[in-house]
């Protein structure tokens, strides 16, 4: 009850602030707190360039205007709170099509996946598997995100609710609270998750670095579960920082060979960045199906059987490492 | 009254030996190396084990298994024997009572060495989540402690009293102590009363208590997807290799004792006869659940299932499968159904032989189960296809066993292992009938 | 306040810089090799919306193409020889930035109607200076949906602004609005008749919110005219069924939407449970009573 009136406390604010009353509404906890992190960016004296990378699109009109802008912005994402980040984001369902006939490992969204979430080598949340289920059947790679579960077995024994399933479909994980049990990691069939055994490296990022390319500390709604903690559980997020901008997750744009699609299953439509087309069609002419599906996980990923390849199963032979992760390369 | 005092005598608690306090030195240190590599873990974080992204679990919780397993030797020979009017328990109880009390005080400790942020332990009350079989634990253990501690407490009452007045004029610190703990015992009709029907109620409780604790313990791996784990078998299987493991623990103890304290009127070839017949019960049980989990999915077992069985039949864990079937149950039946093989030594080798078999019976049920998961593991180091503790789990490990040996050792050393007043009572009994 | 809170950078970056020159030449002389800066500058005029000018900076250092944030741009109105300077703006994070018009009269045309502008970059210690301009002629479209034997359709029409001339032989694309990308309906490309016009029939059960579609007709990135885009919306679509369970009681839910029965039962249990155990402590508080 107390989280409820919290949340409409916090909708309220946001949708203030969305409405442009941002100095009306400048209680004295709203101004506190941005003077706060305002204060923190002037004290790192990079006030500059952090104004500049919290949003993308700003118009730069006059210096005192962009001020009252970004100022606005810092408080409406301070008050993003943990409750929003559950809620998710209303009317959309998030879906991935993955095109086996497509992939030839080229191991590139294993790549850039990790270097936006800062994740290094063996800690990867993409994987793509060598599959052949009987020496008489073909081979083919197989990438593997998480499937973002409708009915999601990891969500379920969570025992502190720190993993979660959102209204968009998205699962995600709250590292603030994740105590380490890794239960959600072994009632995964898919075996995606994976454990911050040790103080992740975080690809040589700093904490520094990260913050302010995030521009805060896991407040807000797109970096859910970023950056990775020691002794909790990590796992492929559907990039919610992406979508928020409306930009397609890091693996789909990576993809030279646009084996993934995106997009939101209310709207029918998917993408890979190239073609735009409608869901329930390419899964209908395809034959999409879903891993595992006897298991009533119900996942959000679907795959299109590697039928009339593009790629020969070979080409992916030369970079497949089955005992070797995929280190982070600047590209 | 003479009676008391022999009893007393031979019952009361004794200082230790110098055996016992080499005992307790070498237990300390096994604890404070564990300590240290604890706090190692950390600090540097569960790295320093040798449990990775697929083998995510690994000793710490076949340990904590094997902890929660040993627990339920109170419920099953205090109380069962208790329902069932076995009147050769007398002289057993208090012991299996002491086992099942630090055994699940243990368990509670050891699953949160597997925490990657025990820091973070109250999240489990502050944001607990009915739907995991986690929080079902974090309900039941608490629960377990709390009646295996008023199991050995209400029958301990008229003991301490006892015990308050023997150590009198030679110990009155000691007496002072055992004074408070008996809560004013006078043996009067009043307080028996409650007594007797506060046990009658606790015989119960335990029970289904001691029933819910194993099987909730069986569903940590039964409410997931993985081969081996999926299983309906899953909670018999885990009560009855908990029968098992506490009654062969139980065995052991005994022996241990009764050599240690001479206590060998008290607890005669009788007892160890019978306790061989319980044994092998439990063993029979074990057996055809056994049967259950591993011969029956040869019928019906998917690919990936297969490659599970075969790698636990003939592959790379079959030595310690079949170490945990033949030591730790096959040739304890085969010894226990001979009347020899029902002697106090025998028996203590074959309690030995069962608790270390269920020890890595354990391991075998969560190890192999994790490194068979239905998609490849690729992209990883090959050391993470495989899994052996690091020294750092083996260094906890043993602190912690070596702990729960010592809160054995320690509530043996203070309490009378056997009930005084229960004995003189039947004693009587016995007495009154002879005339 | 706010120009208070600027200005201790502003100096503070200056006096960096100034410490910087005077004290490290040598390290100076090595920057003197610098990049050339990629101006990207694209026309965008949405009906009855915003006019913009789409503005990315890129440059190759090492081999490697990589983005230039945080660069001034200068945009200059150029006609008949004229130069009127219109604003300035900074590139993102990203390298990109966008300059929004109040309205076309902000720029003046050239004798044939054709607005010219410049966009400029003054360079910096890291990158030479560079500019780009952009010239397009006014185009509009109007598009509308019209129904014909119950078959829905969209039509469009363009046309040049200034001579109000029809277009012909334009590629439109016809397309939804979709989260990411759009999504096109009808045929890949759609040319104008000689009246300027297209005619795209709207497929049937298209989802949208409440059923409305914001569909787009875009002339997109042609050489005369930029990108000019005009957005209807039609009650057309399917409207979207949320098919969440978040405000179910499942297995999956927070605390707060536990199953019923995953409440009931082990609530009885552990209160039957704890219950006893009480009940039981208190028998003892009576025992040292008595």
């Amino acid at each position: 009850m107390e989280e409820n009136k919290e949340t409409s406390r916090r909708k309220f604010l946001d949708n203030g602030l969305k409405l442009g009353v941002a100095a009306a509404i400048g209680s004295i906890g709203l101004s506190k707190l941005a003077s706060k992190l305002y204060a923190n960016n002037t004290s790192n004296s990079s006030e500059k360039m952090e104004l500049m990378t919290t949003d993308g699109t700003i118009v730069q009109v006059d210096s005192s205007e962009v001020v009252e802008v970004i100022k606005a912005q810092i408080g409406d994402m301070a008050h993003m709170n943990k409750s929003d980040v559950r809620e998710g984001i209303p009317n959309r369902k998030f879906v991935m099509v993955i095109d086996l006939a497509k992939c030839k490992n080229a191991l590139k969204c294993v790549i850039s996946c990790n270097k936006h979430h800062f994740v290094t080598g063996e800690n990867a949340w993409i994987k793509v598997h060598k599959m052949q289920e009987s020496k008489d059947t073909a081979p083919y790679w197989m990438p593997r995100t998480c499937m973002h579960c409708d009915q999601p077995a990891c969500v379920t024994v969570c025992p502190v609710d720190a993993t979660f399933k959102r209204r968009d479909g998205l699962v995600l994980i709250d590292n603030e609270r994740c105590i380490g049990c890794r239960f959600c990691m072994a009632a995964c069939p898919y075996s995606i998750r994976v454990f911050n055994w040790s103080e992740p490296e975080q690809g040589g990022m700093s904490e520094i670095m990260m913050n302010m390319d995030m521009g805060h500390e896991n407040l807000s709604i797109e970096y859910a579960g970023l950056p990775s903690k020691k002794g909790t559980v990590d796992k492929c997020d559907f990039c919610p920082h992406a979508i928020k901008n409306n930009e397609l997750p890091h693996c789909v744009t990576a993809c030279p060979n646009g084996v993934f699609y995106f997009g939101d299953k209310y709207e029918d439509t998917v993408t890979n960045g190239e073609e735009t087309v409608r869901f329930s069609k390419l899964i209908k002419d395809k034959a999409g199906y879903r891993l595992m599906e006897e298991l009533g996980t119900a996942p959000s990923v679907y795959y299109l059987p590697p039928v009339n390849r593009l790629v020969k199963f070979e080409d992916g032979l030369e970079n497949y490492k089955k005992y070797e992760s995929v280190e982070t390369r600047n590209e | 009254m003479k009676n008391y005092d022999v009893l007393l005598k031979d019952l009361a608690p004794r200082k230790f030996g110098k055996r016992g306090t080499i005992w307790v030195i070498f237990l300390s240190i096994i604890i404070v190396i564990g300590l240290f590599a604890y706090i190692d873990q950390i600090i540097k974080g569960q790295v320093v084990t040798n449990m990775r992204d697929y083998a995510l679990w690994g000793i710490y919780i076949s340990n904590f298994v094997f902890f929660v397993a040993t627990s339920f030797v109170g419920s099953v020979t205090v109380a069962v024997l208790r329902l069932t009017n076995n009147s050769w328990r007398t002289p057993l109880v208090r012991i299996a009572e002491i086992i099942s009390l630090s055994a699940i005080v243990m368990a509670g400790l050891t699953i949160m060495i597997d925490m990657g942020r025990p820091d973070r332990l109250l999240n489990l009350f502050l944001h607990a989540r009915l739907q995991s079989p986690i929080t079902w634990d974090v309900i039941i253990i608490p629960t377990s402690i709390a009646l295996s501690f008023l199991l050995l407490y209400f029958p301990l009452l008229p003991d301490l009293a006892l015990l308050k007045k023997h150590f009198k004029s030679a110990k009155p610190k000691y007496s002072k102590w055992y004074g408070k703990l008996a809560l004013n015992w006078s043996g009067s009709k009043a307080q028996k009363l409650i007594q007797e029907k506060s046990i009658k109620i606790i015989a119960v409780m335990i029970i289904p208590v001691g029933i819910l604790l194993q099987t909730i313990d069986a569903w940590l791996f039964s409410t997931t997807y993985r081969i081996g784990w999926d299983s309906t078998n899953m909670g018999a299987y885990f009560i009855s290799g908990a029968f098992v493991a506490g009654v062969g623990a139980l065995i052991t103890m005994v022996y241990i004792l009764r050599k240690v304290r001479s206590l060998e009127n008290y607890i005669t070839e009788y007892h160890f006869d019978k306790m061989g017949k319980y044994l092998v019960l439990a063993c029979f049980t074990y057996l055809y659940f056994n049967i259950n989990e591993y011969l029956i999915p040869i019928f019906t077992a998917p690919v990936e299932e297969d490659i599970h069985l075969n790698a636990l039949i003939s592959g790379e864990y079959a030595p310690i499968f079949w170490f945990a079937q033949i030591v730790g149950l096959l040739l304890p039946i085969l010894i226990l159904l001979f009347k020899k093989g029902r002697k106090p030594f025998p028996m203590f080798i074959v309690g030995l032989m069962v608790v270390v078999g269920s020890w890595w019976k354990r391991y075998v049920i969560v190890t192999p189960t994790l490194l068979h998961p239905f998609l490849p593991i690729e992209g990883v180091p090959e050391s993470w296809h495989h899994y052996f503790p690091s020294i750092h789990e083996w260094l906890i490990t043993f602190a912690t066993l070596a702990m729960c040996l010592l809160l054995i050792t320690l509530l043996v050393r203070y309490l009378p292992i056997i009930p005084i007043q229960r004995t003189a009572d039947e004693q009587e009994l016995l007495n009154i009938d002879k005339n | 306040m706010k120009i208070l809170n600027n200005y201790p950078i502003l100096f503070l970056a200056f006096l960096f810089a100034f410490i910087f020159n005077v004290e490290m030449p040598q390290l100076h002389a090595q920057d003197v090799k610098k990049s050339t800066v990629r101006l990207k500058a694209d026309y965008y005029k949405i009906m009855d919306g915003d006019i913009y000018f789409d503005l990315a900076a890129t440059a190759r250092v090492d081999g490697e193409n990589i983005t230039v944030p945080n660069i001034d741009l200068i945009l200059t109105n150029e006609f008949n020889g004229e130069e009127v300077e219109l604003g300035t703006t900074t590139t993102n994070k990203m390298g990109k930035s966008k300059y929004i018009l109040k309205s076309i009269n902000e720029l003046k045309p050239d004798s044939l109607n054709i607005y010219t502008v410049n966009v400029s970059f003054k360079g910096n210690e890291k990158f030479k200076r560079a500019s780009r301009t952009v010239s397009f002629k006014d185009a509009s479209i109007t598009a509308s949906i019209i129904t014909k034997d119950s078959i829905n359709y969209v039509s469009a029409i363009i046309k040049e602004t200034s001579t109000d001339s029809l277009l012909s032989d334009q590629y439109l694309n016809v397309q939804v609005q979709r989260l990411f990308r759009p999504l096109r309906i009808g045929e890949e490309f759609n040319s104008t008749d000689k009246n300027g016009t297209i005619i795209v029939p709207v497929a049937e059960g298209i989802p949208g919110i409440d059923g409305n579609l914001i569909i787009e007709v875009v002339l997109l990135d042609s050489d005369d005219y930029g990108t000019v885009k005009a957005i209807i919306n039609a009650p057309l679509g399917k409207p979207i069924v949320e098919e969440s369970t978040f405000d179910q009681r499942t297995m999956w839910s927070p605390r707060g939407k536990t199953p019923l029965f995953l409440l009931i039962f082990p609530n009885l249990i552990i209160f039957g449970m704890w219950g006893l155990i009480i009940y039981l402590f208190i028998n003892l508080f009576k025992i040292s009573k008595s």
